[in-house]
């Protein structure tokens, strides 16, 4: 090959190159299609609450998918089994995955928080459906996950006191005894219920951190019971919340006991055996598909996701909020994470039950949001009203 | 520090310290045992004790189909249940422990490999089954269905011993003493001491090394999955990692006592369990841990062969 053929070759790819990334910008001008992650434990101790929110983003974009938009939307499963060291790899990989426009999780505050720098640096939008936090969207926390972070569940300062009001509803000279798993999520509902109850005249007589996961929650049930404490509070997730449980009644413990959303799962039941579950008091701000949605789109959750009705699982009303956050901007025109950051902080969204809301500057919803309650009944986890 | 705790509990703790420490005992016979025939720390005896937790699991959901609603059993249906379940993880467990020995140390120690790369097979083994059980399990935690009523077999003063505790430590004290006693005893166990005093000896007194080798794997993860199983009577749950605090626990448990010394490993396990327990109700849960290992050190800055290392010579195996 002479000299002048190679720089004719060398002309000619040039041309190829530069015509390339010219029908390349065109593709990106206009794309047909669009990626969502969703991000949560898939597997793991607490795969069950990935694995139920899971649910409402496939309804949400099923749905979506179905209209036969311009720009067709697929989901991107990650699995972080919402641990803070396993976490923030999974959230790099994203980041780093130009395709992913949005994403759409985590449940889980603790591997939430520790995702942050990954997310910051890609720039990458995330709505979360669970992670309920208060420090997350708090403008005075260094570790906030503004201006990126939202979610669509209320904060856990709201929580905190609904907690407080519901394990101790009824009891008469209520002496509580609170224990908490040391995450971010059981540790900040813990700091977030105690004024609460000390504001409502409860005696707390006692009070144990247990490192989770643990196996032997024996010692705090002794403590417990030696306490003489009629309410157990639990801050953390249902796995260690199931083995407490039954290690409370082993132990010869007849008051109430009370947990936080991180127990919303029928994987609660199945930690602590059905007979030692029943009359478990659980606050959450998962609010029940079967009760939120309308008719067409219980319709469509079975058409997404094979089963026959939501009930039982949680947080599915959040997760098909949340992916809606993304698929409304996405129908508006937004297909870069920069336009996709732009709509979720200024835009206006409509939830599956039809009502309106927008996030504040830190990411919260502006309206609120509720928190029930829920009782463990006949095996089952049934929501009882507001908590 | 909360002394009205331990106070007002001391006898629930004893009791819950015994029949941790009992679990903690037979688990690191399994490490002891080895290291006194191999000087090898058998990191994977933890996933051994694993594989037991969910052999009991599987035979008490698959083959008797308790679920969790089912009611516990009773008179003869519940001898044979908990006989099956133990028998299934002493099996399972004894037969892995067989292979291992079999497949991650027998080539290395025939090549004279040095005793590095035992370890790191010994830690390759370990994570090699507990990544395989995350696999297939999704690592998401079993719990095993109650078979066993946990009714108390007495009651005085409000402090009670129940049967799941009295299993546990009666049967983890009938277990130690009959390989203390075969260890001590038998012509096998002999031939285990010989081999542990010394490998060449032993062959040219016409002991056949692999042959014992393979028996004390075999002791040891029988044992260990006699462990798997009262942990499953008593806790009910295991994980793919469950073997990681356990066979932590126990690992220490031998050291502290002594590594290598049979009885070192009976005391070192109880007193772990009980300080556990005790340390939980004093300083707060969070606490034990940190506690317990700065209570390791301080031992073994005092006696570096851990308590009973230079006293029990005899037990030595």
């Amino acid at each position: 090959m002479n000299l002048t053929t190679k720089r004719t070759l060398g002309v000619a790819a040039a041309v190829a190159l530069a015509f390339g990334s010219v029908v390349a910008t065109t593709a990106q001008a206009a794309p047909k299609s669009a990626t969502i992650a969703f991000l949560s434990p898939l597997t793991g101790s607490e795969a069950g609450l990935g694995q139920d929110e899971l649910l409402g983003a496939k309804t949400a974009i099923y749905e979506y998918n179905q209209t036969n938009p311009t720009v067709k939307v697929s989901l991107l499963t990650a699995d972080d089994q919402a641990d803070p060291s396993v976490s923030p790899g999974v959230a790099l990989g994203l980041a780093q995955n130009a395709s992913v426009i949005g994403v759409v999780g985590s449940c889980c505050s603790g591997a939430t928080k520790a995702d942050f720098p990954a997310f910051k640096a890609g720039r990458l939008t995330v709505v979360s459906p669970s992670a309920t936090n208060a420090t997350l969207t708090d403008p005075k926390s260094p570790t906030n996950g503004f201006p990126f972070f939202h979610r669509v569940a209320a904060t856990d300062a709201f929580q905190g006191p609904a907690l407080a009001r519901y394990a101790n509803k009824g009891v008469t000279a209520p002496k509580d005894y609170l224990i908490d798993d040391a995450s971010t999520y059981g540790a900040g509902l813990k700091a977030l219920t105690t004024p609460s109850l000390k504001s409502a005249g409860v005696t707390v007589v006692g009070s144990d951190t247990v490192i989770a996961p643990a196996s032997d929650y024996s010692a705090t049930a002794s403590k417990v019971v030696a306490s003489k404490a009629n309410v157990v509070i639990y801050f953390g997730y249902y796995s260690d919340a199931g083995k407490l449980k039954k290690a409370l009644d082993l132990a010869g413990y007849k008051g109430a006991y009370a947990s936080g959303d991180g127990t919303d799962d029928d994987g609660y039941i199945t930690s602590a055996g059905a007979t030692d579950a029943e009359g478990t008091l659980i606050t959450s701000q998962s609010v029940p598909f079967e009760l939120a949605a309308p008719a067409a789109v219980l319709k469509d959750f079975t058409a997404a996701t094979g089963l026959a009705s939501p009930a039982g699982h949680a947080y599915v009303t959040q997760a098909y909020n949340a992916t809606n956050v993304f698929l409304t901007c996405i129908k508006s025109g937004a297909t870069s994470r920069a336009a996709i950051q732009n709509c979720v902080a200024t835009g206006s969204f409509t939830d599956a039950t039809g009502s309106k809301f927008n996030f504040t500057r830190y990411g919260d919803i502006a309206q609120g949001a509720p928190v029930g309650a829920y009782l463990v009944k006949g095996g089952k986890i049934i929501p009882v009203g507001n908590a | 520090m909360n002394f009205s705790v331990v106070g007002s509990q001391f006898f629930p703790l004893l009791i819950n310290g015994l029949a941790l420490g009992f679990i903690y005992v037979l688990v690191s016979v399994g490490y002891t045992m080895v290291y006194g025939v191999l000087r090898l720390i058998n990191f994977a005896n933890s996933e051994i004790f694993m594989l037991g937790t969910f052999a009991t699991a599987i035979v008490s959901t698959s083959v008797f189909k308790f679920n969790q609603n089912s009611q516990p059993s009773h008179g003869m249906k519940l001898f044979i249940v908990l006989l099956c379940c133990l028998l299934a993880s002493m099996a399972t467990s004894g037969v892995v422990a067989v292979f291992v020995e079999l497949i991650a140390y027998r080539r290395l120690r025939t090549k004279g490999a040095n005793r590095l790369g035992s370890l790191i097979s010994a830690i390759g083994t370990s994570i090699t089954l507990s990544e395989g059980v995350r696999i297939l399990t999704h690592s998401i935690p079993v719990a095993s269905p109650r078979v066993l009523s946990k009714f108390y077999v007495f009651k005085i003063h409000g402090v009670g011993l129940r049967i799941d505790q009295l299993l546990t430590i009666a049967s983890g004290l009938l277990l130690f003493i009959a390989v203390d006693r075969f260890v001590t005893k038998t012509r096998m166990g002999k031939a285990i001491r010989a081999v542990s005093m010394s490998e060449e000896n032993s062959k040219l007194m016409g002991i056949n090394l692999n042959r014992v080798i393979s028996l004390t794997f075999l002791i040891g993860g029988l044992v260990t999955g006699a462990a798997a199983f009262m942990y499953m009577t008593v806790y009910e749950q295991t994980v793919f990692n469950v073997g990681f605090n356990i066979g932590l626990a126990a690992f220490t448990a031998a050291v502290l006592g002594g590594i290598g010394n049979l009885r070192g490993a009976f005391y070192g396990g109880l007193a772990l369990g009980l300080a556990e327990e005790y340390f939980s109700a004093l300083l707060g849960s969070q606490w034990k841990e940190i506690t317990v290992f700065v209570v390791l050190v301080l031992v073994l800055l005092v006696k570096p062969n851990g308590l009973f290392g230079e006293a029990v010579q005899q037990t030595r195996v």
